[in-house]
């Protein structure tokens, strides 16, 4: 489970302001969940991300990892980021096989399992590719790779398909949800697209900008598996996504107004 | 590829050919004396005859490798601190000021020091190559390993690398463009100080040799080190960019 307890974060602007980028903010995953994060650019919600990757130091409160505070960056917690940060030095394999080879797995046996894993982004024949020579798509079909090869109980994904075209990222959404379905690590997904957050997600965590806070928890109860045809024509669906819009055109309203 | 990158040799090789050429006509002109200037066909015939005598090999030899050894430490040096300073804020404040004061001073003023402390020998000629290939070498560094992307260094520590090797594992190579662009002007400065070392004070090499003819007014045999500088320089420069392309084989422009 991922606690998070009356977390708050404040950092100086370059004008010397301090601005509060997080404002008490609590909240529980369970484990196995599929969560998102929904809100406006600058609502903190990447900032949330990385305090619980340990990337980042709350100013305030306190986040844990089945009980014990984060301190820093663990593999039991794997980024997959908007800009798919791969090591441009490393080919496909390479890339994926970096954090296996950090655990300590003989190349050999790493290999076996990331060959694998590699075919089930759908990337077999890429091995030997540089992610230069690759689509966005693709990029980011290696980043997840990458991050699932030293199999982490948790995925933390910063808007992973937010630099991606419409088709890719539809074919994306389906290929982690079919990925997810195996073994249902947990995933705190972060995103701004509403749609992306109700078909993905368990519940989603709606927050208000600057200061981010929660604004409401929902609870998608949808059926699982999911099939992108069959929701888009149910209502329930289409009640989720008309409602949480409603819900986030409130928070845009808030900020016109102050 | 091969195909275009033929008619860009080519084309290349024009403007050389155009300055010879163009050394050609003034000596045809009578501008200068041939005594002075002598013609690029007879300077080449020197040349070629030297390529010949073990003599000249022994100069060339020299020459390269105070140049090798000089540039050798500037690179172990430049990339190191470079590296250092750009991750440990600490090393940053103790290696900025140094930088800022030393990287403007003409480094060949420390000439005549390095010669009484280090002798007329090899020492000090390799010191002088050092000196003066270190600041590019790690300024680019610097700049490079300042650059990488936060999210390359928080994607390896999630994996598991340990703070203390993400320096080697993650920040060298994300910045070996940048290094090997700061190596390749340490590598022309390189060969342009040990030459005025060799000129100044030495008992052997291409810049030695050079003062020794202009001393006897043997023009002909001044131009040949010259030239054999400059064909070392486009060697090692070819060599240089063979191992960027490999080195940076990932790496989007090189």
């Amino acid at each position: 489970m991922i606690a998070v307890e009356n977390v708050s974060h404040r950092f100086e602007t370059s004008g010397r302001q301090s601005h509060l980028a997080l404002d008490d903010i609590t909240l529980e995953i369970t484990d196995g969940a599929f969560v998102s994060i929904l809100g406006p650019s600058g609502c903190g919600k990447s900032t949330l991300l990385y305090i619980i990757g340990g990337f980042v130091k709350p100013t305030g409160g306190v986040a844990r990892v089945q009980g014990r505070a984060i301190t820093g960056p663990g593999p039991d917690r794997g980024p997959v980021f908007q800009e798919f940060a791969l090591f441009p030095w490393k080919t496909v394999l390479g890339n994926v096989m970096y954090g296996p080879r950090q655990q300590r797995i003989p190349r050999a046996e790493a290999e076996v399992q990331v060959r694998r894993l590699i075919d089930m982004v759908g990337l077999k024949g890429y091995e030997n590719f540089y992610p230069k020579e690759l689509s966005g798509g693709m990029k980011q079909r290696v980043a997840i790779a990458r991050t699932l090869a030293y199999n982490p109980s948790v995925l933390l994904m910063d808007e992973p398909f937010g630099a991606l075209d419409a088709h890719t990222r539809t074919r994306l959404q389906n290929d982690l949800l079919n990925i997810w379905e195996r073994d249902r690590k947990t995933v705190l997904f972060v995103t701004h697209a509403v749609d992306e957050a109700v078909f993905l997600s368990d519940k989603v965590i709606v927050m208000t900008r600057s200061p981010g806070r929660i604004k409401t928890i929902i609870d998608i109860d949808l059926p699982r598996p999911r099939k992108r045809a069959e929701l888009l024509l149910d209502a329930r669906y289409q009640n989720y996504v008309v409602a949480i819009e409603r819900l986030i055109d409130d928070t845009g309203i808030d900020e016109a107004a102050r | 590829m091969a195909r275009r990158h033929f008619p860009d040799m080519l084309l290349g090789l024009a403007p050389i050919l155009m300055l010879i050429a163009l050394w050609q006509v003034i000596v045809w002109s009578g501008t200068a004396p041939v005594a002075l200037l002598p013609s690029p066909f007879s300077v080449f015939a020197r040349f070629s005859a030297q390529l010949l005598r073990p003599e000249f090999h022994h100069e060339i030899a020299a020459t390269l490798m105070r140049l090798f050894a000089g540039f050798a430490i500037a690179v172990v040096l430049g990339v190191s601190i470079g590296l250092a300073a750009a991750v440990k804020p600490v090393v940053d404040a103790v290696v900025k000021p140094l930088v800022r004061i030393l990287a403007p001073v003409p480094k060949v003023a420390l000439y005549p020091a390095l010669l009484l402390t280090l002798g007329f020998d090899h020492a000090s000629k390799i010191s002088l190559v050092a000196a003066d290939a270190l600041f590019p070498i790690l300024l680019a560094t610097y700049y490079g390993a300042s650059m990488v992307e936060q999210k390359l260094i928080w994607s390896a520590m999630a994996a598991g690398t340990p703070r203390a090797q993400i320096i080697w594992k993650i920040v060298l190579p994300a910045s070996l463009p940048s290094i090997l662009t700061g190596c390749r002007i340490g590598l022309v400065i390189s060969s342009i100080v040990v030459f005025l070392a060799e000129m100044i004070t030495s008992t052997d090499g291409l810049g030695h040799m050079l003062v020794q003819a202009a001393r006897t007014f043997q023009t002909v045999d001044m131009f040949v080190p010259l030239i054999t500088i400059s064909l070392l320089g486009l060697i090692l420069n070819a060599a240089l960019h063979l191992l960027r392309r490999y080195l940076l084989k990932g790496f989007a422009e090189i």
